[in-house]
């Protein structure tokens, strides 16, 4: 009896990991920023034991899918190597915030920051309609003494794409704060690194994300080791989720190369929404701001979600499959 | 035919790195559902969603010391620290091979890096006078 109730538990515990696991590496955000949600809000596990499981977990994702990318020579280790001095510091603070924040009594924060980070990573995520190559920018002087060049080779365009990051520095504050919310919530926050590097740096998408990859796993060691010592991690569930989250990631993966209807994403991305609006609502019901009922919440999250969906769909669906048709068509007629 | 240059052992370091933890933590889940016990402590208690029994109740040193018992714990405390140090060593790695590049900016860089991650791993940890509590375990789990 006892046996087959701990079976239903760690399968349970699996299943949400797998699906976690799936949904980050589907929408490009990483099994943490799925994990912590599903976890806290459908399981009911204390939020610094479901961010503890999730950098687990990212570090095991990030190191399986870092081996493979080396290979391939996209990742730009300079330009990794000397981010991570921003994103490690930023990960220290963040974690030792977390600490002040649990020993305090104000898990509400970690909730209501959680929320507004994914909300605010879908809109990016829902931009990102094709990978291309920046605009170059003049290369200015953090070019030259981080030696911040670099080339690859591009599948999809048949080329040897040459590129070089500038303003250094940018992306290096842009890198402290991702840090200090990998450390505050427990997540590899990809989404933010891909924003440092991709905006910030004028990097190509490519180099952006297999970097950001790269770093997540050094940042996230980094914020486990303090969460180990604070006692966020529970062994059985970390190794649970960590088994789970990289299958998951793995299926995530190889579905996504045959993924070829690239509206599905919204489905995802709708998903992610309603987490992240939960996620905000519970913050904000637990420091009493607004006493409203469970089912209200949801009620409340499915509305905001169908709304934001319809917006966003609209705006970067078909919108932009307007504009590509439009441009098709012309470049067909020159043809 | 595999160059056996710095960036490929870093991949294979990644690489079995997680195989590795994965397979200790693997082997310590297959032993608790077996034994159905970790540490003296029983299923219940650890399978709890709110359970006591995390990283600030388990000396690391105890749990190894365990490890010839087969004591389910054993081996996932050992995965995951094997699966923490994975990235350590990576940069640690990277270090060497900046090095060998001649490249002494990047070995700089790098190595504020690990000295960060030394930071996180052992001189903040004893600053705050964070350590496992032995006492609490046995307070939770009289057999162990």
């Amino acid at each position: 009896m006892v046996l087959l109730r701990t079976i239903i538990c760690c399968i349970e515990l699996l299943v949400f990991s797998i699906i976690a696991g799936l949904l980050g590496s589907l929408t490009g955000l990483g099994g943490g920023t799925v994990l912590v949600p599903l976890l806290t809000l459908f399981l009911g596990i204390p939020i610094a034991y479901a961010a503890g499981a999730s950098l687990i977990s990212t570090i095991a994702t990030s190191s399986g899918a870092a081996s493979a990318y080396i290979r391939d020579r996209i990742t730009n280790v300079r330009i990794g190597m000397g981010l991570e001095i921003a994103t490690t510091t930023g990960s220290i603070v963040g974690s030792l915030t977390a600490n002040y924040v649990y020993t305090h009594g104000l898990a509400w924060i970690v909730y209501v920051v959680f929320g507004i980070v994914i909300l605010t990573s879908i809109i990016p995520t829902a931009q990102r309609g094709k990978y291309e190559i920046p605009d170059p920018r003049k290369p200015d002087w953090t070019t030259r003494v981080f030696k911040l060049y670099g080339s690859y080779y591009d599948d999809a365009l048949k080329m040897e794409v040459k590129y070089w990051g500038v303003r250094w520095w940018l992306g290096e504050l842009i890198m402290f704060f991702a840090g200090f919310i990998s450390g505050l919530l427990g997540i590899g926050s990809g989404a933010l690194k891909v924003l440092g590097m991709d905006w910030a740096m004028n990097l190509p998408m490519k180099v952006s994300t297999t970097t950001s990859n790269f770093m997540i796993g050094v940042t996230a060691a980094t914020g486990s080791a303090l969460y180990w010592y604070f006692g966020y991690i529970q062994p059985m569930m970390a190794a649970v989720t960590a088994i789970g989250v990289l299958i998951g990631a793995m299926s995530g993966t190889k579905i996504l190369v045959r993924i070829t209807n690239k509206q599905v994403r919204w489905v995802f991305l709708a998903i992610l929404a309603f987490l992240g609006m939960e996620m905000l609502l519970k913050g904000l019901y637990l420091d009493r701001i607004i006493t409203i009922t469970v089912a209200t919440q949801y009620l409340l999250s499915i509305i905001f979600t169908a709304i934001v969906m319809t917006i966003l769909y609209y705006r970067y669906g078909v919108l932009m499959a307007k504009n590509e048709k439009r441009t098709a068509a012309r470049g067909g007629g020159n043809a | 035919m595999p160059k056996w240059d710095m960036d490929y052992v870093i991949g294979l370091t990644l690489r079995y790195g997680v195989i590795i933890s994965i397979a200790l933590i693997l082997i310590g889940v297959a032993l608790f559902h077996v034994k159905g016990e970790a540490l003296g402590c029983g299923e219940a208690l650890i399978m709890s969603p709110t359970s006591p029994i995390n990283t600030t109740v388990i000396p690391p040193a105890y749990a190894l010391s365990r490890l010839p018992n087969l004591d389910p714990l054993s081996f996932i405390i050992l995965g995951l620290m094997v699966l923490i140090a994975t990235p350590v060593l990576r940069v640690a790695l990277g270090i060497a091979s900046f090095a060998m590049e001649r490249d002494w900016l990047y070995v700089f860089i790098t190595a504020v890096v690990f000295i960060n991650l030394m930071l996180a791993i052992f001189v903040l940890p004893s600053i705050m006078h964070l350590h496992a509590n032995a006492q609490l375990l046995k307070l939770l789990c009289p057999s162990s």
